[in-house]
């Protein structure tokens, strides 16, 4: 037989059964619809966030450390006191050392991290917050979207960087009328002299107040744009001053109570750094180099790579969901032909009698079968996009009440959509596996005789 | 080949199906030749075995002993692909019960058996529009056999029956569901296709009168033994 009888004879014995031949496809159809919009749902946050990371240029980034407690507490025993020796040998992230990172061959540009809490003041309205201090040179980059407004254009400025949500936390939804207005910050100080850890029985139990208020004015030259995904970046404060300015300042650097028990000789060390690249390729490079500095590492490109075999395991957790549409759609579709060729019971006998080989009716079987895959897949497909087109534009009204740019929440590329009509029709030829053998079994001499 | 060649041979031809312990023989030792060209009447009450000889001889089913001879070539032999083409090209078959698709018009039903012989759709269709023509049913091409008459679809089996030009005609009661008028007619254009296309054709039936009036030669069955052999005409 030709392939296009083999097409026509199955639209033929299809048509003859509409009913059944439709309520089998939309089966497909929602198996394959289901099976896409998740995969497309995954793909879609993939590609979010690897537009995010390229955006921010956070690939050029490798964060440094000096030793951490916090890792220490995760260790016991002798694992413990290896740590500790571990992090004795660990040099300190200090002015002198950044001075170090910044000679390495392929570094653009290295600043510490500089957070301390404070209190802001503006529209009548107080919020306490964490602000960081980045240099202007850092703030004129691709690191900060702004919604309105400018960077600071020096270290030494009088001027803050406050963000879109923190403006709508103080009642404030007109980012562009913000510019230029004043905000008061203040910052807590203590006189670390005459601090000793005993004290702190005395502040828990409200005994005692050993901090001062220091306040500040500063012009709000630019409002950050909220990030279309809240992943990790270098950006982690609201509000955000020159570096300079910070260094000027009577404050606490503190973001954790282990700041205040800290040597004096350890005070002045920062406990993260950014390092930016001038290209990608010399991440590795200069990784290695800063580690041999007796620092630690942490490159953005590696966290993508790990988030990537997240996204692997969501996807496959997504795809097993859909596949149990499939499995139910194949059921169907075995049932349907093997109804379909007990009906034809007789039909068959009359194929065989007239000359047609096992193969010839296996073929029939199966491009009917791959007929209702065919179609499954590509209407489960048209199904999947409408699905996902619908939750999107939900999403976004819901994510665009909170200010949050518009996020397409799916992607459909195209190897998913070739996939899907594929695998749908695949999926639908390995139903047809049985009923095809089945029919092919059928005795003409039975058959003729059958009723 | 001369009219005097012996087309189809059978030797000791044996069927029997086992039920539990206990055997049955539906034809036993069955022996028959017919020659080219000739017009075999096969009778027999019912259960005698004619339709198991039918379809051993078509095909369909394999003995369980003797061998069949079609055109020099032993059938009891072939495995299932050479038995397919044989099906496919050596015989034809017509059926008591007219085995037509009920989807399928007249002139697909014709052009049916071509299906499988990767005959483009054009040429199924006059192939079969020509064959329809020589059983007079032209103007009942785009009929259904639903809205044939018996004889009318009887005739529409035979067109489909010698599409594939098949070198013997196996008509297994043939004119048993039509009336007698009818079945006259069938019989006559089933005579007329012996006499005129020299087509060599096999029949079971058990209307004496018909195959007296028809056919050449005659072979009785009973208990799926030959009980008498001759010849008419």
């Amino acid at each position: 037989m030709r392939a296009a009888d083999y097409i026509e004879q199955s639209f033929t014995n299809l048509r003859k059964m509409k009913l059944r031949t439709f309520l089998t496809t939309f089966g497909v159809i929602i198996g394959i619809g289901a099976l896409v919009s998740m995969i497309a749902f995954g793909q879609g946050m993939q590609e979010n966030i690897t537009k995010e990371f390229k955006e921010l240029g956070l690939f050029n980034y490798i964060s440094v450390f000096s030793g951490s407690e916090g890792e220490m507490n995760h260790r016991r025993g002798p694992q413990r006191r290896h740590f500790r020796q571990q992090q004795e040998d660990l040099a300190g992230l200090d002015e002198k050392m950044l001075e170090e990172i910044r000679r390495i061959r392929g570094v653009e540009r290295v600043f510490p991290e500089v957070r301390f809490p404070a209190m802001i003041r503006f529209n009548n309205k107080e919020n306490f917050t964490y602000i960081q201090a980045l240099p202007a040179v850092a703030c004129q980059s691709e690191l900060i979207k702004l919604k309105a407004g400018t960077a600071f254009d020096s270290n030494d400025a009088n001027a803050l960087i406050i963000s879109e949500s923190m403006l709508e936390s103080m009642d404030f939804n007109e980012p562009q009328n913000a510019v230029g207005q004043q905000i008061e910050l203040a910052t807590l100080t203590i006189d670390s002299n005459s601090f000793n850890p005993a004290m702190i029985t005395s502040i828990v139990s409200g005994q005692g107040n050993f901090f001062e208020k220091e306040s500040y004015i500063f012009t709000i030259v630019g409002v950050s744009r909220r990030s279309d995904f809240g992943g990790p970046g270098l950006l982690r404060s609201d509000v955000i001053i020159p570096i300079g300015t910070s260094n000027k300042m009577k404050k606490l650097s503190a973001t954790s109570i282990r700041d205040f028990f800290e040597s004096e000789e350890n005070q002045n060390n920062y406990s993260m750094a950014s390092v930016k690249v001038s290209s990608v390729e010399h991440i590795e490079d200069v990784k290695q180099r800063i580690e041999q500095l007796g620092l630690r590492t942490f490159a953005f490109a590696d966290m993508l790579e790990g988030m990537k075999k997240g996204f692997m395991l969501m996807d496959m957790f997504l795809f097993s969901i859909g596949m149990i549409a499939i499995t139910v759609a194949c059921l169907g579709i075995i049932n349907t032909m093997v109804m379909s060729i007990l009906e034809r019971y007789r039909e068959i006998g009359i194929m065989k009698a007239v000359g047609a080989a096992d193969s010839d009716v296996k073929k029939i079987i199966f491009f009917e079968t791959a007929t209702i895959g065919f179609l499954g897949g590509v209407f489960g497909l048209v199904f999947g996009w409408l699905v996902s087109m619908i939750i999107n534009v939900v999403v976004n009204q819901i994510l665009a009440r909170r200010g949050v740019p518009y996020v397409n929440c799916f992607s459909f590329p195209w190897w998913l959509c070739l996939g899907a009509v594929l695998f749908s029709i695949l999926v639908s030829l390995s139903a047809g596996i049985y009923p095809a053998i089945r029919a092919a079994k059928v005795d003409p001499v039975v058959a003729l005789r059958h009723d | 080949m001369t009219e005097t060649t012996c087309l189809v041979e059978t030797q000791g031809l044996t069927k029997a199906y086992t039920s539990g312990r206990r055997q049955f023989f539906a034809l036993s030792g069955v022996t028959l030749s017919v020659k080219k060209g000739r017009f075999l009447a096969v009778t027999g009450v019912s259960g005698s075995g004619k339709s198991t000889f039918m379809n051993l001889l078509g095909g369909l089913d394999r003995p369980t002993s003797g061998s069949i001879i079609v055109d020099g070539k032993y059938i009891s032999k072939m495995d299932k692909k050479e038995l397919t083409l044989y099906r496919r090209h050596q015989v034809g078959m017509v059926f008591q019960s007219f085995n037509l698709i009920s989807s399928y018009t007249a002139l697909e039903n014709v052009g049916f058996p071509l299906l499988f012989s990767d005959v483009s759709r054009k040429e199924r269709s006059r192939r079969a529009a020509q064959m329809l023509d020589k059983v007079g049913l032209t103007s009942r091409s785009n009929h259904r056999p639903s809205e044939l008459s018996g004889g009318e679809q009887q005739r529409v089996a035979v067109a489909r029956a010698l599409i594939n030009k098949p070198k013997i005609l196996l008509a297994d009661e043939p004119t048993g569901n039509l009336d007698s008028k009818t079945a006259g007619q069938i019989m006559q254009m089933l005579a007329d296709l012996n006499r005129n296309q020299n087509l060599t054709i096999i029949m079971i039936s058990h209307e004496e009168n018909l195959v007296r009036q028809f056919t050449q030669d005659i072979m009785r069955l009973q208990d799926g033994k030959v009980i008498e052999q001759k010849t008419i005409r």
